[in-house]
């Protein structure tokens, strides 16, 4: 059993708070860490992440029947976090590793390795817009608007172009965005393109594929570099079992 | 929203330091000062901003984009100094390229980087490394990491791992393969991410020879100890002996009984655009992103008029003081009622003691002894208080 957090209450022996106290890190300095952490994103990637580690011999039950967000099971521990949040985490070292969809990873801009693809979870994202875009040059209209939960991906999309977008960043049903004359386009993960079509908008161009990933904190590579590749080469073995039973 | 006067704020990426903060900090540039200076290395101080084309000569775009720029009476474009080893290769390769080599230099300070937000990243930031200027030796490059290894020692964390690639090794296996420019930035970022998929989907859409394609292809797989060095696949003179210098940094690294804290990682080609050798990245228990780093340049100081090969490495000062246990503080060992003859002997002895200005009352100065830290109060009638 591992503390995440530690406070030294200790203070030799005076009571009064001192202004100039020191300041204490999650995931801190003079806490041992033993246990692994794995960040899995949240929603649909989840149920296919913990089959892996099921097939791994990881006791996921608690995972799937609780809502806690840290679980602990066996010599790893769980933390259940947002799919966009998760290269955060394990960019700052507060994860180990973590199983993230490309597109929230490429989102994100972090600074991690990425050994593994996953082969589930997979999704495109896309430019979209009315049909009558599909002919139109839209490539050559002034003051392009585009709504997006991805600016970061779309900017560099645009500008990558030689457009000068102006991107509008929402947070759900950006297919609204172009019904309501908020937007000329938009920038989204489809999987079907069902709700495109029921929301009358087409695809115009997609930015890339994306699919489940496996990341890795580029400290703890190095230094826990036997126990990181053991857990790297037991998931690429389970997705190449996966493969054959295909 | 009513906008907030900026007068009360601080910009992104700087901070205020203060009390015990800027207590450890200056413990922690201290201690790196000492280090450095008993391995030979002297202090040089370049100016914090100069002429944005000095700063700019082999930066690669990227640090130019992030560089800090302004512009003098004349209309001249001034930069703030985004790291020291360019004010350093300028400072040698223009005044000091004559003098008896090697020269031994280090340095404390400021860099400015305009930076996103990321981690352990911040836009003033303090540098604490060293330049190891006119040897290209394997010799020069183990003191370099030998050096690091140490200072982080010698700063308590002793828990660290450092990574060594060579950047001469990628650059000879993609020099002859006549890649566009947009080619090998996606196959240096695949390798770079050890993206194993991304990279085979790459190779498959380039239709290289067999040998480079399996050299590039096998990278993201080529660290760890000296055995990983046996797996590389060489394309040419340039490649083997980029792998032999490896081989003889560990060697040289050995005799410091410090091979076993490095991981060898030939996929390893990021850090600054000069860098021409060994690359090194030091990690430490308990964060996450890089406390060290360093590389060889042996082609930056030959920008500025002499051909001298240098290697480096810069600490981040705030990513140690984020992975450090605090032991600096700036309690007063004594807090005294009145000055006293000996108030002055004691402080002549190096005791820190801190004055009452106030006419405090006795519980009040009592109350203001605790709240300070302070060990000892010395009353005006010549009573000891031990607290």
């Amino acid at each position: 059993m591992t503390l995440t957090l530690t406070l030294s209450l200790k203070r030799r022996g005076n009571k009064l708070p001192r202004p100039n106290g020191e300041r204490v890190g999650v995931r801190g300095i003079g806490v041992e860490m033993n246990e692994l952490t794995i960040a899995l994103a949240k929603g649909r990637l989840l149920a296919p992440s913990l089959e892996i580690f099921e097939a791994l011999g990881y006791d996921v039950r608690e995972v799937r029947a609780s809502r806690k967000l840290v679980v602990e099971s066996g010599d790893v521990r769980f933390l259940i976090a947002k799919p966009m949040d998760v290269p955060i985490y394990v960019e700052h070292g507060a994860a180990d590793v973590g199983i993230v969809g490309q597109d929230a990873l490429r989102e994100s801009g972090v600074n991690v390795y990425e050994p593994l693809v996953l082969g589930y979870g997979a999704c495109r994202l896309v430019v979209a817009g009315k049909p009558a875009l599909r002919d139109a040059e839209w490539r050559l209209l002034a003051g392009l608007r585009v709504a997006s939960k991805y600016p970061r991906c779309t900017q560099k999309y645009f500008s990558a172009r030689g457009l000068s977008a102006e991107v509008i960043t929402l947070y759900g049903s950006i297919e609204l965005a172009p019904m309501v004359h908020l937007a000329d386009l938009i920038v989204d993960v489809v999987d079907t393109g069902r709700t495109l079509r029921e929301n009358g908008l087409v695809e115009l161009d997609e930015v890339f594929k994306s699919q489940a990933a496996l990341i890795v904190n580029r400290a703890s590579h190095t230094l826990r570099a036997s126990e990181i590749r053991g857990l790297v080469e037991k998931i690429n073995g389970t997705q190449t079992n996966a493969d054959e039973r295909r | 929203m009513i906008a907030q006067p900026l007068d009360r704020q601080l910009p992104y990426g700087v901070a205020d330091l203060f009390f015990n903060d800027a207590a450890r900090k200056r413990a922690v540039e201290r201690t790196l000062a000492e280090t450095f200076a008993r391995w030979g290395y002297a202090e040089i101080i370049p100016p914090m901003f100069e002429y944005y084309e000095s700063l700019a000569a082999e930066a690669g775009p990227q640090l130019r984009e992030e560089m800090y720029r302004f512009f003098d009476r004349d209309g001249r474009t001034l930069a703030l100094r985004a790291d020291f080893t360019i004010p350093t290769a300028r400072i040698v390769g223009t005044k000091l390229f004559d003098r008896a080599m090697p020269l031994r230099f280090f340095y404390i300070g400021s860099a400015f980087r305009y930076e996103e937000p990321q981690a352990g990243v911040r836009r003033e930031f303090t540098q604490a490394g060293i330049e190891l200027i006119g040897a290209n030796t394997a010799d020069a490059d183990a003191e370099a990491i030998a050096l690091a290894m140490t200072a982080l020692r010698a700063l308590g964390l002793d828990d660290f791992r450092f990574t060594l690639g060579n950047a001469a090794y990628l650059q000879a296996t993609l020099r002859d393969l006549g890649l566009s420019d947009a080619d090998e930035v996606a196959l240096r970022d695949a390798i770079r991410r050890k993206n194993t998929p991304e990279l085979a989907r790459l190779l498959a859409a380039l239709n290289l020879a067999a040998e480079p394609a399996s050299a590039l292809a096998r990278l993201p797989e080529l660290w760890g100890g000296t055995e990983a060095l046996a797996r590389a696949v060489c394309v040419n003179a340039e490649a083997r002996a980029a792998v032999a210098h490896l081989r003889a940094v560990m060697a040289r690294l050995a005799q410091f009984g410090l091979e076993k804290f490095v991981t060898l990682d030939l996929a390893e080609n990021r850090g600054m655009a000069y860098y021409t050798g060994v690359l090194f990245e030091g990690f430490v228990q308990g964060l996450g992103f890089a406390v060290a780093s360093g590389g060889r340049y042996d082609n930056l100081i030959a920008h500025f008029g002499a051909n001298v090969p240098a290697v480096g490495f810069a600490i981040g000062v705030e990513r140690v003081m984020l992975a450090r246990k605090a032991n600096a503080t700036i309690a007063p060992a004594v807090i005294a009622q009145t000055y006293s003859a000996q108030v002055e002997a004691a402080r002549a002895q190096g005791r820190v003691i801190e004055v009452d200005i106030l006419n405090r009352g006795e519980a009040a100065l009592r109350e203001y002894a605790h709240i300070r830290g302070a060990r000892e109060i010395w009353w005006r009638d010549g009573r000891v208080e031990k607290l």
